[in-house]
């Protein structure tokens, strides 16, 4: 079923036993998980069926620190959430990323892949996927990995039929919680908001938040000062080791052979470093994107190479002049290192219509990311050379320690960390099962849990993570 | 030959005696990757691009 409004779902006398907030890719999959056990559960959705501008006003907010984008269109506020606007990357986080490192704090996750891996052929479904292909080592140092580019499924889009002719879901758009209440062991209702105007209370068994990255964080702080602590007891990380994906192009490459590698429909390929790389340098994971120059780089390259290896730069001449792909465009998108300077603040001064105040986003790349960007490039580059597969460029900037481009990629729009899972209080959020500490009936889905980000994107994970909590939900409902 | 070693003084021979055993230390000794000291395989990083030695040529 799915309502236009909270008035027309109140008529309906549809009686839910979980409330899940949001209808993006966490919120449908947990949602669709308890509707297919039988068990009542209300999605709402702040957006309506498509973008608009009113709905989407709510994500403004202010940036403190390195340059991002606008929060207000890093994210999208309709029916499917933010997967209405994802490229379609897939990959799961690695294993080794669940790991904790001793060169970078709070890192570490307290459950392994394996926990999540069971559920992978449910995502496959979900997001259209074909079986990923292992890894290839390339070296000691740098592995292949795919990243597969999927159809990236729009949620709304893809589950609105199976949700309308749903009996055991009701999805009531243009309505969202603006806060919940809690006295800091349950939590024992919502106010709601819809259609521009206050709505009253709600009340259901259990709260499942899936606003987002950012909102999950921004929802809990702003219901958690409202009720005195009473919605998440143990804060002190909350809104905290918020992270991104930062990505910058980071030089280029001369190939000896373009297809050597095995490069996707877009005859892109990706690397990524090994663990015992990432531990003898200690830095952070990185995934180098290779992309194939237009012909105008590939002469300003050459012409490059020229002044340092004049053999090299006529070797590659003739390769040009062959019309054979030799050079490629070196992307790069990193592992935040876990900071807990790195949060998501409630605005002291400016609130959105329904009086809930703004986002201010506190964030900043550390040292830490900055000598993995280095490190990470010389460790690709030395590969090449080594097993004599091409030579690479680092870009100045790079090498030299300049400023971070403001004209660049920037980062992935990948929103997480703020509630992030863990089993000490004062470094976490949620336990293992994704329900806040110390509360019996709240639970969060999405990347706001993650305790590290890997350096692939993270909706793959994501639904791995929606599937395994839905699947948790049911059996702790249907007690 | 001989009218060499009548030359060298009595010390100057028993110290060759000596030394003698230790040459043998040597002779096992790889000869030198490249007489010049440089290894055309090593990686070196010149204005961000990492190449071989043997590239700059």
């Amino acid at each position: 079923m799915i309502f236009d409004s909270y008035e027309a779902y109140k008529q309906a006398g549809f009686k839910p036993k979980a409330c899940v907030l949001g209808s993006g890719p966490a919120g449908t999959t947990i949602a669709r998980k308890l509707g297919a056990a039988g068990i009542p559960v209300v999605v709402l959705e702040a957006g309506s069926r498509e973008f608009s501008d009113e709905s989407q006003d709510f994500y403004r907010g202010k940036t403190v620190g390195d340059f991002y984008f606008d929060l207000d269109i890093t994210r999208l506020r309709f029916m499917g959430g933010s997967s209405n606007h994802w490229a379609g990357w897939c990959r799961v986080l690695d294993k080794q990323d669940f790991e904790p490192k001793a060169w970078a704090p709070d890192t570490g996750w307290p459950i392994s892949r394996a926990d999540i891996e069971p559920y992978l052929p449910e995502v496959h479904d979900i997001l259209e996927l074909p079986d990923f292909r292992p890894d290839v080592p390339v070296s000691d140092d740098i592995r292949w990995v795919q990243l597969i580019k999927s159809p990236a499924v729009r949620f709304g889009e893809k589950f609105a039929d199976e949700l309308d002719k749903s009996g055991n879901i009701a999805v009531v758009l243009n309505t969202y919680a603006t806060e919940l209440t809690g006295d800091g062991k349950r939590v024992t209702g919502a106010r709601l908001w819809s259609n521009g105007q206050d709505a009253g209370t709600f009340s259901a068994d259990y709260f499942v938040t899936c606003t987002g990255g950012l909102e999950n964080s921004r929802l809990l702080l702003w219901s958690n000062e409202r009720s005195n602590g009473g919605v998440v007891p143990n804060a002190a990380a909350l809104g905290r080791y918020w992270m991104e994906h930062p990505t910058f192009e980071g030089g280029n490459a001369i190939l000896a052979n373009y297809s050597e590698f095995e490069v996707d429909d877009s005859n892109e390929a990706f690397f990524s470093p090994t663990l015992a790389a990432m531990e003898r340098l200690q830095i952070m994971n990185f995934g180098i994107r290779l992309i194939e120059s237009p012909y105008p780089n590939v002469k300003k390259l050459i012409a490059d190479l020229a002044c340092t290896a004049p053999s090299m730069a006529e070797w590659m001449s003739s390769k040009l002049d062959q019309r054979l792909r030799c050079a490629a465009q070196l992307y790069v998108a990193w592992e935040q290192a876990p900071l807990a300077s790195n949060q998501i603040e409630l605005s002291k001064s400016d609130v959105d219509h329904a009086g809930v105040p703004r986002i201010e986003l506190h964030w900043k790349k550390s040292p830490l990311e900055r000598r993995t960007l280095l490190e990470g490039l010389r460790l690709f580059g030395t590969t090449m050379a080594q097993k004599n597969l091409g030579r690479v460029r680092i870009d100045d900037w790079i090498s030299n320690g300049g400023d971070y481009p403001t004209n660049e990629e920037t980062a992935g729009h990948h929103h997480m960390g703020g509630t992030r899972m863990g089993t000490d209080v004062l470094r976490s959020v949620v336990d293992a099962n994704c329900k806040v500490h110390g509360m019996d009936n709240l639970y969060v889905g999405g990347s706001s849990v993650f305790c590290t980000s890997g350096q692939c994107n993270p909706t793959t994970t994501i639904t791995a993570l929606a599937c395994r909590l839905g699947e948790h939900l049911v059996k702790v409902i249907a007690v | 030959m001989s009218r060499f070693i009548r030359k060298m003084s009595r010390r100057a021979t028993v110290q060759a005696l000596i030394a003698l055993p230790a040459l043998k230390l040597f002779g096992n000794q790889p000869a030198p990757a490249n007489p010049g000291g440089i290894d055309p395989d090593e990686i070196v990083e010149i204005d961000g691009w990492i190449l071989r030695r043997s590239d700059l040529a």
